[in-house]
């Protein structure tokens, strides 16, 4: 590695370095009670696939860098130099961690192996390492939010093909449009993803519920995110912000995505609107009865995956249960504590490195079926796109025998 | 001979202890220095008062005790005695009537504050030699226990020798003087240094120096950093 | 016009979760000579925005876009 571009990673680690991630880097003690949280390593046990073996590639390049004991006696804390052995190091450590922070729970010091990891990611990027899909995805998004003007009568047009859609899962007056976008002061701007499973059910929902809302232009992922870039990241988070206080919207609430709601909701500062998840918005609607579900339309057991970024890392834990008391008698939880749930494996960007990524996203993530077979549900449902990627896949993989839903299309079915 | 253990219990101890101090404030300065981050890190579901949560997660620390019990108890155990160790070697330096609301012999634990630590580390090294422990440890990791071990068996011998064989020389008073004198800058040593126990003592400072000396460099400063990360936990 | 394009390669998106469309039609481009056209039909609203924005952040001509009933057809020419 030339000297002037090992320079320039360590510069990104160094702007990194904040106090919280260097306390993180200082306090581990390689006790390894980590190690049985993760589930790549319960799935597959080997010795790299623990939470600390993963943070240790980084802090071995802290110790080198930016600590005195690496500096006088390196073999103590095995110091390692940033080279492109370290690289791969890297690589292979932030890209068998889906930043589910379950790990967090168990450390006895409450270390974030995520944030960790970003520091391994960044490094990555800033020598055009990282998983190129990931940058493509982050670029394209950028890219839309810089020629939104251009494309957005495409967009309007399309969403007319789904108005038939939406209209039958609720009829609304022939007036009214099905599908809003642009609406000035409107009480809720959503924000969806690209395909059109993410906005029928969720408009047919607002439309029973008489909500005043318009729909975002944008999907609400944020690649930057995934592939650890935090200038690509504010970006695309931007875009969202900038159309949410152009319409002067009271609420923004984000489509059935986990990185797209913790991103927005713990990253985006002050703002003069509120931010919520869909799951939030259903409850309400249901706790201020503005919808109604019939109950037990849909039969056998039914359990819910707790997707990391919104549970865990977001608080959103009670909400989906509420939602699902409310669609049937025959629940059944997937662990005792929502937060003790194991991830779907998919995180991190795992999911969109599609095929790339399939044999590692399916062997890493056993437990994660056998949770799911023990409870014998028939129905598997979940708020978040990544989350049901991947169990779709793990359900073929494991032959799971579930059919995997969005909470968000149940409880569109289900209005009465 | 005399050179060497004089050096070892005075120079030595005030460099070390020097070291030590300044290093871990240049090391809380260091940190203090970097900017905050500016995105929330704890996790849910959050429970209040979130600081009395994270002083019970720094203190009790119930994700062990959920995930591997055996090596709870030996943790609990072991930071137990070491709180305990402190406070018996401030007695060593003069007799607080605070430390005596229960009444004891200096040194207090009665030899077993000793035992304890010694045989939770051994639990700690040995531990270390099984698998998924083995994959994680660093030589800095064998490096402290094996230090801590050195100096706790020395020290505790020194307690034992009194406390349960009757053992006359180098008695509290003598170890009083010679802390008291290193504490008015007026270093004294021949009470402790005219026994055959006196090697002791030197090995057991000196191991003791040694890891102090370390400390600051070390995975040692969780003992600092383990409540502010609890509370950046719990929110 | 769209029945003058003769596509070299077909990728059937309809349906596929986020962000498969586009994750798909960069690897299936990379599979035609560079002058070749990949038609690509999808179900999502969303890839009228994302198509014409990767196309123009990764060097490529999109040179028709048919909007069927419940289909949306895009032709894409390979450019580098």
């Amino acid at each position: 590695m030339e000297e002037n571009l090992r320079e320039k990673l360590l510069k990104a680690f160094e702007g990194k370095l904040t106090k919280t991630i260097a306390m993180y880097l200082e306090t581990c003690s390689r006790c390894g009670i980590c190690t049985t949280s993760c589930h790549v390593f319960n799935s597959m046990p080997r010795p790299e696939y623990s939470p600390a073996a993963r943070a240790e590639v980084v802090r071995r390049l802290y110790k080198k860098y930016f600590k005195l004991q690496g500096k006088f006696w390196p073999s103590l804390g095995e110091a390692k130099p940033l080279d492109d052995t370290a690289l791969d190091d890297l690589d292979r450590a932030a890209y068998s961690c889906t930043g589910c922070r379950r790990c967090m729970t168990f450390c006895p010091f409450g270390i974030d192996t995520q944030q960790i990891m970003s520091i391994a990611k960044l490094i990555l990027v800033a020598a055009h390492a990282e998983p190129e899909i990931l940058s493509m995805l982050a670029d394209v998004s950028i890219s839309k939010g810089e020629s939104i003007d251009l494309i957005k009568q495409g967009f309007i047009d399309g969403l007319e093909r789904l108005e038939g859609e939406v209209v039958e899962k609720w009829k609304i007056d022939a007036e009214k449009i099905p599908i809003p976008t642009e609406v000035q002061e409107a009480d809720i701007l959503y924000v969806a993803l690209a395909g059109a499973h993410s906005i029928i059910p969720s408009a047919a929902i607002f439309n029973a519920a008489c909500e005043n809302w318009t729909l975002s232009f944008f999907e609400a992922v944020n690649f930057g995110a995934f592939v650890g870039d935090p200038g690509k990241t504010r970006l695309i988070m931007d875009r969202i912000i900038n159309e949410a206080n152009r319409l002067n919207v009271k609420e923004v609430c984000i489509c059935e995505c986990g990185t797209a709601f913790r991103v927005l909701k713990q990253m985006s500062g002050k703002q003069s609107f509120k931010i919520s998840s869909i799951t939030e918005v259903h409850a309400r609607y249901i706790r201020e009865k503005r919808i109604k579900l019939e109950k037990n339309r849909f039969k056998g057991i039914i359990t819910y995956h707790d997707p990391c970024q919104i549970a865990r890392n977001a608080g959103i834990m009670d909400e989906p249960r509420y939602i699902i008391k409310h669609l049937t008698d025959n629940f059944t939880d997937l662990s005792k504590k929502p937060e003790e749930n194991w991830c779907c494996g998919g995180g991190g960007g795992l999911v969109a490195m599609g095929q790339d990524s399939h044999d590692f996203r399916m062997k890493s993530s056993k437990v994660k079926a056998d949770q799911v077979k023990a409870t014998h549900a028939s129905i598997l449902v979940t708020a978040c796109e990544n989350c049901h990627s991947q169990l779709s896949d793990l359900n073929k993989y494991y032959k799971m025998g579930v059919e995997v839903k969005f909470l968000s299309s149940m409880v569109a079915d289900s209005l009465i | 001979m005399d050179t060497l253990n004089y050096i070892i219990l005075v120079p030595m101890v005030y460099f070390s202890f020097a070291v030590f101090v300044a290093g871990v404030l240049y090391r809380i300065a260091a940190i203090l220095k970097k900017p905050s981050i500016t995105i929330p890190l704890n996790v849910y579901p959050q429970k209040k008062p979130a600081w009395l949560h994270a002083l019970a997660d720094t203190f009790l620390m119930p994700a062990v005790f959920k995930a591997k019990p055996v090596m709870w108890f030996f943790l609990i155990v072991f930071h137990a005695s070491i709180f305990l160790l402190i406070i018996g070697h401030i007695e060593l330096i003069h007799s607080f009537s605070i430390f005596q609301i229960i009444e004891h012999d200096i040194f207090l634990g009665r030899g077993f504050v000793g035992l304890t630590l010694f045989i939770s580390l051994l639990y700690f090294l040995f531990r270390r030699f099984s698998s998924n422990a083995r994959n994680l440890s660093v030589p800095e990791d064998y490096f402290l226990l094996i230090l801590l071990l050195l100096t706790i068996i020395l020290g505790s011998e020194l307690d034992w020798a009194r406390t349960w064989f009757g053992y006359q020389e180098m008695t509290v008073d003598g170890y009083q003087t010679y802390l008291k004198s290193m504490l008015l800058f007026k270093p004294d040593i021949s009470d402790v240094t005219y026994s055959g126990h006196t090697f002791m003592l030197v090995f057991h400072v000196f191991f003791a120096n040694l890891f102090i000396l370390f400390f600051p460099f070390s995975k040692m400063m969780h003992a600092i950093f383990t409540i502010p990360l609890n509370k950046i936990r719990r929110g | 016009m769209s029945n003058e394009i003769k596509a070299d390669k077909t990728l059937d998106l309809k349906g596929l979760p986020c962000p498969m469309p586009v994750v798909k039609i960069s690897k299936g481009i990379k599979e035609v000579e560079v002058g070749q056209v990949v038609e690509a039909v999808t179900t999502d609203p969303g890839s009228l925005t994302d198509f014409p924005a990767w196309a123009r952040t990764n060097g490529h001509e999109i040179i028709d876009t048919v909007q069927g009933d419940k289909e949306i057809t895009f032709y894409i020419k390979r450019i580098v």
